[in-house]
Order: structure tokens, then sequence, then C-alpha cells
């Protein structure tokens, strides 16, 4: 052996050759059959993609920075069952390019936050924390009530469809008209969001500014989204529990 | 000695040609964003790009033609440039570190414009000292120890400089971008599909220069710092490439989706984030370690075969840890058991080289006590060695179910980056920074010890409130009553963190004290060097024909 | 088996010699790169053993837990765990040891509960946590209520202090996604004369302070518009979501400007269901959590 490697660190391209052969094996067994077993990901038949106003609002909490401090995936451990919900399935993220489980709980997480608050305490939260937790230590994002930039939401739609997210046709040559209309249930277009998104897809006006689609709008329907995507998490606890 | 003088006019007249494609790069990319943070880029790009037409362009008319004399000696001075950059990287990215954990205890201090919020400062922090002063140390004392170990001079003149500046272009891309909002938000890999690009292309070309110079090498084995040179270039390569696959939302808005989603996308990043550790933060300081460490203390390396052991072991074991990561997630158990596993046997290789740099010390204690260089390089050995013994632990499922999401990891990360990476660049740079400038010491060595000691106490003081810090935390969060009910809700714990938040600003405060000693002390030293000519030792072997 | 001296990393191949490191007694590999020099210390077995026992340790876990992908499936370990099912498992393991106190929850009487000391010793400590996961939020950590949202440890209720009523309030939430939610609205006055409005705002403002001018314009226009809801001489207490407008503790506040912006624009607030977060049974201990919170404030 040693006088194998004696041989080989004289040979630049035979070291390369080596480091590369050694390195790929791990990545290689782990990754691959992600892709091949397939109770890895089983999509749930009530799993719905996030709209395009809700999509805006992930690329904002991405924007921003969100996930530096807030998780959104429950692990499965009792404590974080009994606080925060249903542990989180790998199907509930199958739709996100990239993920968003984060590394850092430097405050609460994410994963089943839609409906436990009223758009309006997001609202006054994102705007300034403390005036709702005095102790909060979460930045104040008061320049989210600026108008919600909707020109890449088709684009984003035809990307993510590609990459597999059931986004069909009807839905991306929409994307920017729904994006508006989800905000606006009394509009002309809402019907549609409800056609291709489904009945429980939440139609508010969620800033409380209905003459305006701000950030503010999309970041609150992706909060409200999250964990709602499909029942398939709270159906198999209860499911265990009788 | 201007950075041009060793230039011929044939490389100045290719630089040349090369800055006026990163002009016409620029210009693309300004033409096809039209705004946005890929338009402001496009305008660094084009701004760097004239900078180096004209500063080449000048060379040309004023400077001589270099003696060929300066083939028979090394090339240093895009070494000399590395070093500068480190040290900017240093100051900045700790800079922003030490605000970070300021705003965690005092957020209203945050002001109330997006750029500077938290969330979007925490990516430039990271990047800033993991690529601005990890990487541009890396690349500099690769280049410096590469050609010291081979006796040969750099493959070309030219190379070294795309490879330098190339990837400082992409660290300021990088960080810029986050303060415009621009991320991609996988972490460590945040930026844009563009600048993924252009550091495939810097990185293709540091790894030919490097395997051409190493091919000219004068003695027949490779030594072991370049072995880990060599791996960290060729794994960083491979995970960046895999990691950051992505398809652009349009051509002109920098953005884009990664190709991976959910559960094989959380792997991925976490094979890629873990072994970012391993390869940019653990390989490539190790190759800096075997090279310093050894000449510093004017002893051989202790043990030759443990090097092997220990090089493998890592090349092999550190790829199979990711998914220590996402324990108990959505990630399926048996990849978790794996992780677990390989990085409990991790733990040999990693002590085998810690111990393989205490015991080079043996015969040279005396130094260690006296020359506080050698003591950055002795202290960090003994960080690597506990920082790699906390990862092995915290590895292990049971524990991480309490450290996961908690400061601890925190601690455990700035053990490893303060006291292990921080420690082992500062030694070199001390050691190297005399050389590189023609003197025989810094311009002030009594600051030396100073920022040994602020270095020492800070890393303390912050990674000793965060293990305090996460475990608390991770405790808080699963503490039961007797009745079976949740003791604390969520927010007790916040609140809990608050005095640990200060006591790690402290001590965060007292590091980058050190560091902004550090740069002073080497601009002193750098200044002190004068206009003195090219002072770069010669190989020792005459160089082969080109 | 013994390798030949010469033939051995750095040994001189004639005579198998090689340097020798005065401080540890070893012999050098004999390379040299700009002055660097490797001992060639034979491998310490310290280092062996450690990961022999590293490897056995991952021996063991690789054979009772999933580990080994295989193509289409993995190896699922003798132990046959799952992590979703371990956690499911604890999960009850600490139910029931909240069972026998959660349990009197489920239909309880709420008198006989509250004066069981034992009982709430550990019930108000439980409620205590979940309150402030989940209410204090929007309702401080105290009960003071915030802007918009009501005081919760006030005499005043909107659907009912009583623990029953409360607990209805929780299950389906005030004007929430619940089918059956309590449905609160306050119109939107914005047909009326602006000039009306500011009397009346004027009027509801002083209610709390009990010195109204009672030949306010305000009064007519009150009892035409507004006693329905909110009761004789706003009074409150009709148990249908429209507050007390006597009360300080006000949800939106009660300075003219807020009032007027309630007359223009109308009121609706909303409070989340928590029927599919928190079982009946926490609820309910919630709900006698918030009416031991008010009674100690104020008096029930
Ligand atoms: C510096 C860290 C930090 C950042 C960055 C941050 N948060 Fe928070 N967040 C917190 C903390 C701490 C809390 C708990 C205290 C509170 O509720 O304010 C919290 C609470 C929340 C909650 C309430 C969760 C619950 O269950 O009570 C939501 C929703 C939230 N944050 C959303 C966001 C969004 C959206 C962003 C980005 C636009 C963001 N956060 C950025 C630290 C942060
Ligand atoms: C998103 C904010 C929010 C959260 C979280 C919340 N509430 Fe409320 N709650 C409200 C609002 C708003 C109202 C008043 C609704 C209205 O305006 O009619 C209310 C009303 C109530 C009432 C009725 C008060 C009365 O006078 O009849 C009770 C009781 C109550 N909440 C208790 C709770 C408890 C207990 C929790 C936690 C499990 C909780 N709330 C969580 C917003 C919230
Ligand atoms: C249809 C029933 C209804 C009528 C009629 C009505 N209100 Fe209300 N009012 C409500 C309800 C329900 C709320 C609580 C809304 C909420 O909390 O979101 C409310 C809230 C208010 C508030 C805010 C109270 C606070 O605590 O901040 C004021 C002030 C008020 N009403 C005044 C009036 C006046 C003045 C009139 C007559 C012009 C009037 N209301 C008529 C139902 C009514
Ligand atoms: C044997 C070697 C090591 C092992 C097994 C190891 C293991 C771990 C583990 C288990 C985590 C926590 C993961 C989590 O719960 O989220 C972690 C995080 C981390 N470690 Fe290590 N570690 C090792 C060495 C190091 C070293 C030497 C450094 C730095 C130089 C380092 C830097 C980090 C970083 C930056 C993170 C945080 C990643 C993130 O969440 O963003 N590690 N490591
Ligand atoms: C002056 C010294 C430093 C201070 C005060 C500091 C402070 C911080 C803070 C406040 C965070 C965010 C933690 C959180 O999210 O809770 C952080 C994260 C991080 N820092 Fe530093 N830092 C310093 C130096 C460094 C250095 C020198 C490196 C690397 C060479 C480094 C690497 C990192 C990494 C990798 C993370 C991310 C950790 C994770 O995701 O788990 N830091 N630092
Ligand atoms: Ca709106
Ligand atoms: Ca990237
Ligand atoms: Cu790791």
């Amino acid at each position: 052996m040693l006088k194998l490697h004696y041989n080989l660190e004289k040979i630049s391209m035979g070291l390369v050759g080596a480091i590369i052969a050694v390195a790929s094996v791990g990545g290689i067994v782990e990754i691959a059959p992600l892709f091949t077993i397939e109770e890895t990901v089983e999509i749930p038949a009530d799993m719905r993609p996030h709209t395009p106003l809700e999509l805006a609002g992930r690329e904002i909490y991405i924007r921003e920075g969100c996930y530096a401090c807030h998780s959104q995936m429950v692990r499965s451990l009792a404590d974080e069952l009994d606080r925060y919900g249903p542990y989180s399935l790998a199907a509930e993220s199958a739709y996100d390019h990239p993920m968003l489980w984060g590394s850092k709980r430097t405050g609460p997480d994410l994963a089943r936050i839609g409906g436990k608050y009223s758009d309006s305490w997001h609202m006054a939260h994102l705007i300034d924390p403390r005036s709702v937790i005095p102790v909060s230590i979460m930045p104040a994002y008061p320049w989210l009530t600026r108008a919600l930039d909707t020109r890449l939401i088709e684009d984003s739609l035809a990307t993510l469809a590609r990459l597999g997210v059931p986004y069909d046709a009807d839905m991306i040559e929409n994307a920017t008209a729904d994006a508006l209309a989800q905000s606006r249930p009394d509009s002309d277009g809402a019907e549609g969001v409800r056609d291709r998104y489904g009945e429980d897809v939440p139609l508010r006006d969620f800033d409380g500014d209905p003459d305006r689609l701000t950030e503010m709008d999309a970041v609150v329907a992706y909060l409200q989204s999250l964990g709602t995507l499909t029942g398939e998490a709270r159906r198999l606890m209860a499911e265990e529990d009788e | 000695m201007a950075m041009t003088s060793t230039l011929t006019s044939t490389e100045r007249q290719i630089g040349m040609a090369l800055s006026i494609l990163l002009v016409c790069l620029g210009l693309v990319m300004a033409g096809v964003a039209k705004q946005g943070p890929m338009m402001v880029h496009g305008g660094m790009a084009v701004a760097l790009g004239l900078v180096l037409v004209f500063v080449l362009g000048g060379a040309l008319y004023d400077q001589p033609e270099p003696s060929p004399e300066r083939l028979t000696q090394y090339d240093d001075a895009p070494i000399r440039f590395g070093i500068v950059m480190t040290l900017i990287w240093a100051v900045a990215g700790m800079a922003a570190g030490v605000w970070l954990a300021a705003l965690m205890y005092w957020p209203e201090a945050t002001p109330p414009w997006p750029a500077t919020s938290y969330g979007r400062l925490r990516p430039v922090h990271t990047s800033g000292v993991i690529f601005g002063f990890g990487g541009n140390a890396l690349i500099a004392t690769s280049l410096y120890v590469l050609q010291r170990t081979s006796r040969a001079r750099l493959a070309d003149a030219l190379s070294p400089w795309f490879v330098l500046i190339g990837f400082n272009l992409f660290c300021v891309w990088a960080a810029t971008g986050y303060v415009m909002g621009q991320t991609q938000s996988k972490e460590y890999a945040e930026p844009e599909w563009y600048a993924d690009l252009w550091l495939v292309l810097v990185w293709v070309t540091y790894f030919a220069l490097y395997i051409r110079t190493l091919a000219r090498r004068a003695e027949p084995h490779i030594y072991v710092a370049n072995w880990y040179y060599m791996a960290f270039i060729l794994v960083v390569a491979m995970l960046h490439i895999v990691n950051n696959l992505a398809i652009p939302v349009t051509w002109g808005a920098g953005e884009s989706f990664t190709i991976w989603s959910g559960v094989q996308d959380a792997m991925i990043q976490w094979w890629y984030g873990h072994n970012a550790v391993a390869f940019f933060l653990t390989a490539g300081f190790l190759g800096m370690l075997y090279y310093f460490l050894p000449v510093r203390a004017e002893r051989p390396i202790w043990s030759y075969r443990l090097s092997i052991l220990s090089f493998w072991g890592i090349v092999f074991f550190y790829m199979w840890a990711g998914s220590h990561h996402l324990h108990y997630t959505a990630l399926p158990y048996w990849v978790q058991t794996l992780g677990m596993t390989f990085s409990v046997m991790l733990l040999v290789p990693s002590w085998a080289s810690a111990g393989n740099a205490i015991a080079t010390l043996n015969g040279a204690w005396h130094k260690v006590r006296d020359d506080a260089t050698l003591r950055f390089m002795f202290v960090a050995a003994v960080f690597y060695g506990l920082s790699t013994f906390e990862g092995s632990f915290l590895a292990i499922r049971p524990v991480n179910s309490l450290s996961h999401y908690t400061d601890w990891t925190v601690g455990h990360v700035h053990s490893g980056t303060l006291g292990w990476v921080a420690m082992i660049v500062f030694g070199a740079i001390y050691s190297l920074v005399p050389k590189l400038w023609g003197r025989e010491d810094m311009a002030w060595p009594r600051a030396v010890e100073w920022h040994f000691w602020l270095a020492v106490t800070g890393t303390l003081i912050y990674v000793v409130s965060l293990w305090n810090a996460g475990i608390t935390q991770g405790l808080m969060w699963r503490a039961y009553d007797e009745g079976g009910a949740l003791s604390y809700s969520f927010i007790e714990s916040v609140e809990a963190m608050l005095p640990y938040y200060a006591a790690r600003t402290l001590g965060g405060g007292l590091f980058l004290a050190g560091a902004l000693l550090c740069a002073l002390n080497c601009r002193a030293t750098m200044c002190a060097a004068g206009d003195r000519v090219d002072v770069s030792d010669r190989p020792l072997v005459a160089q082969p024909a080109e | 088996m013994t390798t030949d001296p010469k033939t051995l990393p750095g040994a001189d191949p004639h005579t198998g010699n090689r340097e020798i490191d005065p401080v540890t007694g070893y012999d050098t590999t004999g390379h040299d790169w700009g002055g660097i020099r490797e001992l060639n210390t034979p491998f310490p077995k310290v280092a062996l053993i450690a990961l022999v026992l590293t490897f056995a340790y991952s021996l063991v876990a690789w054979v009772l837990l999933p580990t080994w992908p295989l193509g289409r499936d993995y190896t699922r370990g003798i132990l046959g765990l799952d992590q979703q099912e371990m956690a499911e498992e604890q999960l009850r393991a600490l139910t029931a040891l909240r069972a026998d106190w959660l349990a009197r929850f489920e239909d309880p009487d709420f008198g006989a509960l509250a004066d069981d000391d034992a009982l709430m010793a550990v019930a108000m400590p439980a409620a205590d946590r979940l309150y402030r996961d989940n209410c204090a939020a929007c309702h401080g950590g105290d009960g003071g209520g915030g802007p918009g949202y009501p005081v919760l440890r006030d005499e005043h209720w909107l659907w009912g202090g009583a623990p029953p009523d409360i607990a209805l309030t929780l299950q389906v939430g005030i004007n929430a996604e619940h089918p059956e939610t309590r449905l609160a609205q306050m119109p939107a006055f914005d047909w009326m004369e602006r000039g009306e409005r500011l009397a009346l705002s004027d009027y509801v403002a002083s209610l709390p302070s009990g010195a109204a001018d009672p030949d306010s314009p305000g009064v007519p226009l009150f009892a035409e518009n507004c006693v329905a809801c909110h009761g004789d001489g706003g009074a409150g207490g009709l148990l249908n979501g429209a507050p007390s407008l006597t009360d300080a503790a006000t949800i939106y506040g009660q300075d003219v400007q807020r009032i007027m912006e309630t007359l223009w624009q109308g009121r609706q607030g909303h409070m989340p269901q928590w029927s599919d977060r928190l079982d009946k049974a926490e609820i309910n201990a919630l709900a006698l959590y918030v009416a031991r919170m008010s009674a100690e404030e104020g008096g029930e």
C-alpha cells in the first residue's frame, strides 16, 4: 500500500484522478437513490403548487433572507410535533426550487404558520415586530409596503414548469393576472384563480390596501400558504391517533 | 514595484485583450439586464476591465521589458495582491459579523432601508469571510507553496492574475448582490447563475495553472500540502457545479431556479455545504498548515505515513457526512445513518492531521513559547482538533436533536472558523508578509503578540457564550414539566439568548480588533518595504526550458 | 512480513540508510521540498485502533438501522425503525403523561375544575405556555391586547367570558375560515355626513369617561344606528361581537381619530380558529386560563 502511494504521489494526474474517484463515492451513493427509491417523495393527491402571488412572496422571503433565521422543517421529534404540528413531509417541499428548510432557528419554525395568525397581524409584525411582540429581535421590514414587481411572474411559472412543477399552460398564461386577482376577491379574475388552484386558495386583500398590489400582499399570501398546500401531514398524524 | 513590471509586452497585450473581453462581457450583461443587480454587476465588470486596460496599456508605454532573469525566480507579484485582498476581506467580513452579532442583541439599530437588513447582510458576512478572506488566503498561499515545494516558477504569468482578479470580482458580485436582494438562498452558494458560471471559468484556470506548474516541479514527489490544495481545487469545483445547476428565469433578470427541489435539493445542498467546510475550510487550510508550520518550526513533518492516512481519510469520509445537517428531517432515515456513521469515522483522519501537526512541534516548543506567529499555527491545530471532535459529536443523531437549529451550531462554526481557519491564516500571513515584501520581520513585532491574545480571548468568549446559548436554547425547546406539557414558549428562549448574544458581540469585537491590528501591521510592513525591486527568492534549480 | 529497507521510501537504494532526526530518533523519507522534510515515523497504533473502533460503531449502526441504498430500496436494519413512527410514539408517551389531567378538560365542569388546586397547579402552567406560543402575539403576554386586538384580562367580552363561551370562541374563531365561525362586522358608516360622523365620534369618545354630554347631537344618531349592536348607551354586553364602548380598554383605540376611522371603513377583526391546531382539551384549558386571567384583574 505504502509503496503504491509512494508511486502515486509522483504522478500529478494520477493524484487528480484518485482524488476525484475517492471523493465521488459518497455523493453518488447518497444522492442517486433519492431519485430512484419511490417512497422518498410521495406526492399526495391534494397537493397544489404555489399560486403566482405566493410564489412572488417566496421570492421576497428569499431576497430578505428570512431563511437565515427561520426554518421550514418540523423535525420528527415529539417536542416539535407538540409545538409546531405534524412533522414535515418530503412532498411538502417537492415543488420548492430550492427548498427552504433552513439551518438556524433564531425565530420559530414557519412550516405550519399558514392560518395561525391573521393577515393584519403579519402586516403589523413585518412592519414593526416589536409593536406586537415587545421582546422580539426580528428586524423590521417597513419597505415591504411598496408595489409588487410582477414582471417576472409569468417567466417564473414557465421556468418552474420546465423543472416539473405542475403549472399548466393556462396557469402560465394567466400568471400575472392571477397574482393581482388573488388579492382582489371581488374582481373578475378571482374565479379563474379558484378554477386553476382549487377552491381552498385564499382570495383576499392580504395587506388591507385594496387599491395596491404590494410586496406585503405577496409575502403574507406566501406565509399564509405554508403548511396548507396539502392536508396530508395532518391526515397522517390523525390516522396515527386512531 | 508595479504589479505589471514582470509582464512582457506580449503578456501585457494579451492581458489588455482579456480586459477588453471583460469590458464586453460587462456591456453584454448590463445591456441584457437593463436594470437591477445584474446591470450593476455588468457595470462593475466594465469598470474593472477599463481600469485593467488602462493599467496594462500604461505599462506597455512606460515600463521597460522585464529582464529574462525573472524566469529564474518565483512569481510573487500576484501573491502579494492576494494577501492584500485577504486582509481587506478579513476586516470587511468580520466587521459585518460583529455588526450582525450586535443586531441580534439590538435589532432596533437596523437602519430602515433594505440593503442593511440582517437577512441580507448575513451572507455578506459568510461569503465575505469564507470566500473573500479564506479564498484569497488559499489561492495566494497555494501559489506560494506550490512554487516553493516544486521549486518551479508559475507556469505562466497571466493566469494567476486572472484567477485572483476574477475571484475577487466574484466575491464583490456576491456581496453587492446580496445587499441588493439578489440571492439563490442556498447557503454558501448564494450568488446567482452568472456569477456561478464566472467562478467556474476562474476555477478551471486555477486548476490548469496548478497542474501545469506542478508538472514543472524539480522534486519527483508531490508534497502533502499540494495534495490538499489539489483536493481543495478539484472537489470545490465538483461541489460548486452540481449544487449550483439552475435555470435562469430570463437571461436578463439575474434570477434563477435551482434545478433540484425538495428533499433531493436538501441533500445536494448539504453535500455541498458540509464539503464546502471540508474542502474549502479544511483541506485547503491543511495545505497551508502543512507548509507554514514545519517551515516556521524548522522541524520535519512528524509522520509521512500518518499524512497519507489523514489525507485519504478526509477525502473519502467527508463526502459522506453532509446528511448530518438533515437529521430528523424529511430526508430518509437511511441517509441520516450514513451521515452519522461516516462523521464518526471522520474523526480519526481529522485527529490524525491535528496530531501530526502538533507532534511536528516536538523539539520546537521553545519556539511556540517565544514566537507568536508559530503560536497562531499551534492554536489553529488545537482548535482544528477541538472543532472536528465537536463536529463528530454533533453529528450523532440524538446529540443533533438537541443542537440542530440552535446557536450551538454557530458556536461550533466559529470554533472552526475563528480558532482554526482564521488562526492558521494569520500565522501564514505573519510568515509571508515580511518575506514577500523583502523584510526581516513585521514592522511591529509586538503587535503580533497583541493580536494573538486578542484572537484567543475573542474566540474563547465567542465560542463559550454560544455553547451556553445553544445548549440552553435546545434544552428550553424540549423541556417538559411533570405534567407532561412543554415548559417554555419559544419567545422565552429568545429572551434567554440575549446575554449570550451580548457576550458574543464582545468576543467578536476583540477578534475583529486583532484582525484590524494585523491589517495595519501588514500595511506598515509593506510601506516600509518601499520601492524595493522584486525580492523573490530564487528557485534552487534551473528552470526547465519553456 | 518484513520489507527490505532498501525499498523503503527515502532509503538510499544501496545501503538502505536514511537521515535520522536527532529529536525523535526517526529517519526521514529522504525528500526535501524547499527545506521541508518528513519523518518516516511508523504508523501510530492508536490511530489504527481508533479507526477500527469507529468502524465497529458504524457497523453496528448499519446492522441495526436503515442504512444502505439498494437501487429502488434500502436495508431497513434489524430494529426496523422509522423516525416518524418513533416521534409519534414519543408524542403518545408524553400525551399519556398529561392524559390524566388533560382528560378532565375533555368535557369539563369548569367550576369544579377551577376549584381543584392540584389540577390547576399542573394545568395552568401548561395553558400559560400554550397562551404564549399561540395567543400572546396578538393579545399580549399579559392579556393586555393591542391595537386591533381585544384585552382579555378585563371584564368586558365580545362573545362572553364564561369558560364555555371562550372555548367556543377559540374553537371556531371570529371571522375565521371555520364553517361555524363567529361573525362580527362593524359596518362602515361612510354614507353618513362627515359632520354627523364627527359628532358621533366625539360622543363615543367621551363615553368611557362617564361624562358624555347628554345633549350631544351624537346621542340621537347613536340611538338610531348603533344601539342595536352596542347596546343601550354603548354598554355592550349583547354578546354579538360588538364591543362595549363605555369601557376604556378598547380594541382600536377610543380617540376621535380612530373612531372616525372605524366609522369610515368599518371593522372586521380576524381571530383565527384553533380547532385544527389545538385539541379540545387544550382549548378548554386555555379558556379557563383566559377566564382566570380576567377574574384576577377585575372580578367576574
Ligand atoms: C434576526 C432574525 C430574524 C429574521 C431575519 C426574520 N425573523 Fe421572523 N422572527 C424572528 C424571531 C426572533 C421571531 C420570534 C419573535 C416574534 O414573533 O417576533 C420571529 C417571528 C416570526 C413570525 C411569527 C412566528 C410565530 O409562530 O410566532 C413570522 C411569521 C416571521 N417571523 C416571519 C419572518 C419573515 C417573513 C421574515 C423575512 C422577511 C423574517 N421573519 C425574518 C427572527 C427573525
Ligand atoms: C392573529 C391574532 C390573534 C391570535 C393569534 C389570537 N387571537 Fe384571540 N382575538 C383576536 C382578535 C382580532 C379578536 C377580536 C375579534 C373581533 O374583532 O371581533 C380576538 C378575540 C378573542 C376572544 C374573544 C374576546 C371576547 O371579548 O369575547 C378570546 C377569548 C380570544 N381572542 C382568546 C384568544 C386565545 C386564547 C388565543 C390563543 C389560542 C388567541 N385569542 C389568539 C386575534 C387573535
Ligand atoms: C351590525 C352591528 C353593529 C352596528 C350597527 C354598529 N357596530 Fe360598532 N362594532 C360592531 C362590531 C362587531 C365591532 C367589533 C369589530 C371588530 O372587533 O373587528 C364594532 C366596533 C366598534 C368600535 C370599535 C370599538 C373598539 O373597542 O375599538 C366602535 C368605536 C364602534 N363600533 C362604534 C359604532 C358606532 C358609533 C356605531 C353606530 C354608528 C356602530 N358602532 C354600529 C358592530 C356594530
Ligand atoms: C470532523 C469534522 C466535522 C464534523 C463531523 C462536523 C459536523 C458538523 C455538524 C454535525 C454540524 C451541525 C449540522 C446541523 O445540525 O445543522 C456542523 C455544522 C457546521 N460546521 Fe462542522 N463539523 C466538522 C468540522 C468542522 C470544521 C473544522 C469547520 C470549520 C472550519 C466546520 C464548520 C461548520 C459550519 C460552517 C457549520 C454550519 C453549517 C450551517 O448550518 O450553515 N465544521 N458540522
Ligand atoms: C469577528 C468575528 C466574527 C463574528 C462576530 C461573527 C459573527 C457571526 C454571526 C452573528 C453569525 C450569524 C449567526 C446566526 O445566524 O445566529 C455568523 C455566522 C457565520 N459565520 Fe461568523 N463571525 C465572525 C467571524 C467569522 C469567520 C472568520 C468566519 C469564517 C472564516 C465565519 C464564518 C461564519 C459562518 C460559516 C456562519 C454561518 C453559520 C451557520 O449558518 O450556522 N465567521 N457569524
Ligand atoms: Ca393590497
Ligand atoms: Ca449559487
Ligand atoms: Cu457538516
